[in-house]
């Protein structure tokens, strides 16, 4: 409970400094809602073209898009700490300090960084999802808000869990290491639409793996009514969790691999 | 004119340097390529538009192999502006606005070209409806070769206008970030131009971000026709030259009203 009082203080903090340059973070906000507006315009237009993608139809397209920007970006502004600064302070020897406190390297490096501007393309997922829900006639009974919840608090954790991949390789290599991006960035961009439209190996890599299919469309097609892979309506309960699996193998992986972790600061 | 050769020359060896970084690049390049196409052979399947699929692929991987121009490059002139250290470059005598010109495309060039060699080759092994086509003929292929090289001038043009702003602004992550992400847009990296609705198109093409890749991958699919080509170099051109002009002077005035940060 400590841990989260520490959390919340410190997110309170951040957001003060953020605000003291007003300017600069509407204007960053508006960049953000242009990038996230845009992507969601591509689906849009996809849609005018296309009409339906297998079985999915607008609505349903919406769905995923707007499940996908909510979650990704929510880790995105309350996890910035791994998802964005921790290469750096790895590089710069910042890691260091942390190391002297006597909290978790992770509790401390998540109450490093919050991304307030990540606000936007929130909410432009937010009016995918109400647009979506609506055309698909979604029924929001409490089961299915249940459900919902269940998969955006899930795949905070999976997205967190994967972005913590790069800060294991980095660990190693102090040099910020791109390429695990694919997973991450890539997920997002691929999973924004239900997976069963993919290839064999891209389908395997996105339940396996990196388990957005679990997480997010296999509770989506639930609640549409159009249950994916055929799995039951239990299924869709305990397939989220692959999340915190995923979050859990990464956290052991990052403790491991700090005792190996050597200074690179000056 | 020697100079400005040195500087390019000196600058292409510089990104040269870093092929680990690039080869990360690339992979990362070639997994959201296959994402996209698949994304599209499944819509293809659905419904087949008038367009062939393989102009949608070939659109997709071309976008991807030069994917490295159209990010912005030069981080170490924001921070030079930020932090005074441009005061440097005002003691060397060139042009400025030429010296950052050479600079950003000897950057672009060799960062594109050190991807696009191994991306094409890795997309053209793929099989039928998942790779990149052959050009449409020999004349779309070498007019598609002339449109991207206007298209590389005009976006080094852009970026240097750009930075003429920030100049101004000080702040590099707000303007900055807006024009990237128009040009991620309207440029076709986020979806293909050629899937926008005809309507927009008609006047999406007519944009400088048009002419930057768009312009050279429709000459190379063949979706714009040859005799059509002169129109479309002559407008790169004249885009060309416009924001060459604009930067030019904007970069003058900024020199005029200069004043160093730091110290």
């Amino acid at each position: 409970m400590n841990t989260l009082k520490l959390y919340l203080r410190s997110m309170g903090i951040l957001l003060k400094c953020q605000m003291q340059y007003p300017l600069s973070f509407m204007l960053q906000t508006l960049a953000q809602l242009i990038m996230e507006g845009g992507e969601m315009l591509a689906v849009i237009l996809l849609v005018d073209r296309f009409d339906h993608l297998n079985q999915w139809n607008a609505g349903d397209l919406y769905f995923f898009f707007g499940l996908m920007s909510v979650t990704f970006y929510l880790t995105e502004c309350f996890g910035r700490g791994i998802t964005g600064n921790f290469p750096y302070m790895v590089r710069t020897g910042q890691l260091d300090l942390l190391l002297t406190h006597p909290r978790g390297i992770l509790t401390q490096v998540m109450c490093s960084a919050v991304d307030p501007r990540r606000i936007s393309c929130i909410a432009v997922g937010t009016v995918s999802l109400v647009l979506g829900s609506r055309m698909a006639e979604v029924r929001w009974s409490p089961q299915n808000i249940l459900l919902f919840a269940e998969s955006v608090f899930c795949g905070f954790w999976l997205v967190l869990g994967l972005f913590l991949i790069e800060a294991v390789l980095c660990i190693h290599s102090v040099k910020s290491v791109e390429i695990a991006n694919a997973l991450t960035y890539g997920g997002r961009s691929a999973c924004q639409y239900p997976v069963d439209v993919f290839p064999r190996p891209l389908r395997m890599l996105f339940t396996v793996i990196a388990p957005f299919a679990l997480v997010m469309h296999v509770p989506a097609s639930v609640i549409l009514g159009k249950p994916v892979f055929g799995w039951p309506a239990w299924a869709a309960w305990i397939s989220p969790l692959s999340g915190f699996a995923v979050f859990g193998f990464m956290v052991f992986l990052f403790s491991r691999s700090m005792r190996f972790y050597r200074s690179a600061g000056s | 004119m020697k100079a400005y050769l040195s500087v390019f020359r000196m600058r292409f060896r510089l990104e040269t340097h870093y092929r680990g970084a690039a080869l990360g690049g690339i992979a990362c390049q070639v997994f959201f390529g296959l994402i996209l196409v698949a994304l599209y052979r499944a819509l293809y399947a659905g419904k087949p538009q008038s367009m062939p699929l393989s102009h949608v692929t070939t659109y997709v991987w071309l976008q991807q192999a030069f994917f490295r121009m159209l990010l912005a490059s030069d981080a170490d002139l924001m921070d030079k502006i930020r932090s005074g250290g441009i005061a440097y470059d005002l003691c060397r005598p060139l042009h400025l606005y030429g010296f950052y010109y050479v600079r950003i495309m000897a950057q672009k060039l060799m960062g594109s070209l050190l991807r696009a060699g191994p991306m094409l080759l890795f997309a053209a092994l793929l099989p039928e409806g998942w790779g990149i086509a052959l050009p449409a003929s020999v004349p779309a292929l070498i007019l598609s070769l002339a449109a991207l090289t206007l298209g590389l001038c005009c976006i080094c043009a852009m970026e240097n206008l750009t930075m003429a702003f920030t100049m101004r602004t000080l702040d590099q992550r707000g303007i900055q970030a807006m024009m990237n992400l128009l040009m991620m847009i309207l440029s076709g990296n986020v979806l293909p131009l050629t899937l926008y609705p005809d309507s927009w198109q008609r006047i999406i093409t007519l944009l400088p971000y048009a002419q930057m890749l768009d312009a050279p991958i429709r000459l190379y699919t063949g979706e714009t026709a040859v005799p059509q080509a002169p129109a479309i170099l002559l407008l790169q051109a004249g885009w060309t030259l416009l924001l060459v002009g604009a930067g030019c002077l904007f970069w003058q005035r900024n020199q005029r009203r200069l004043i160093i940060q730091g110290g």
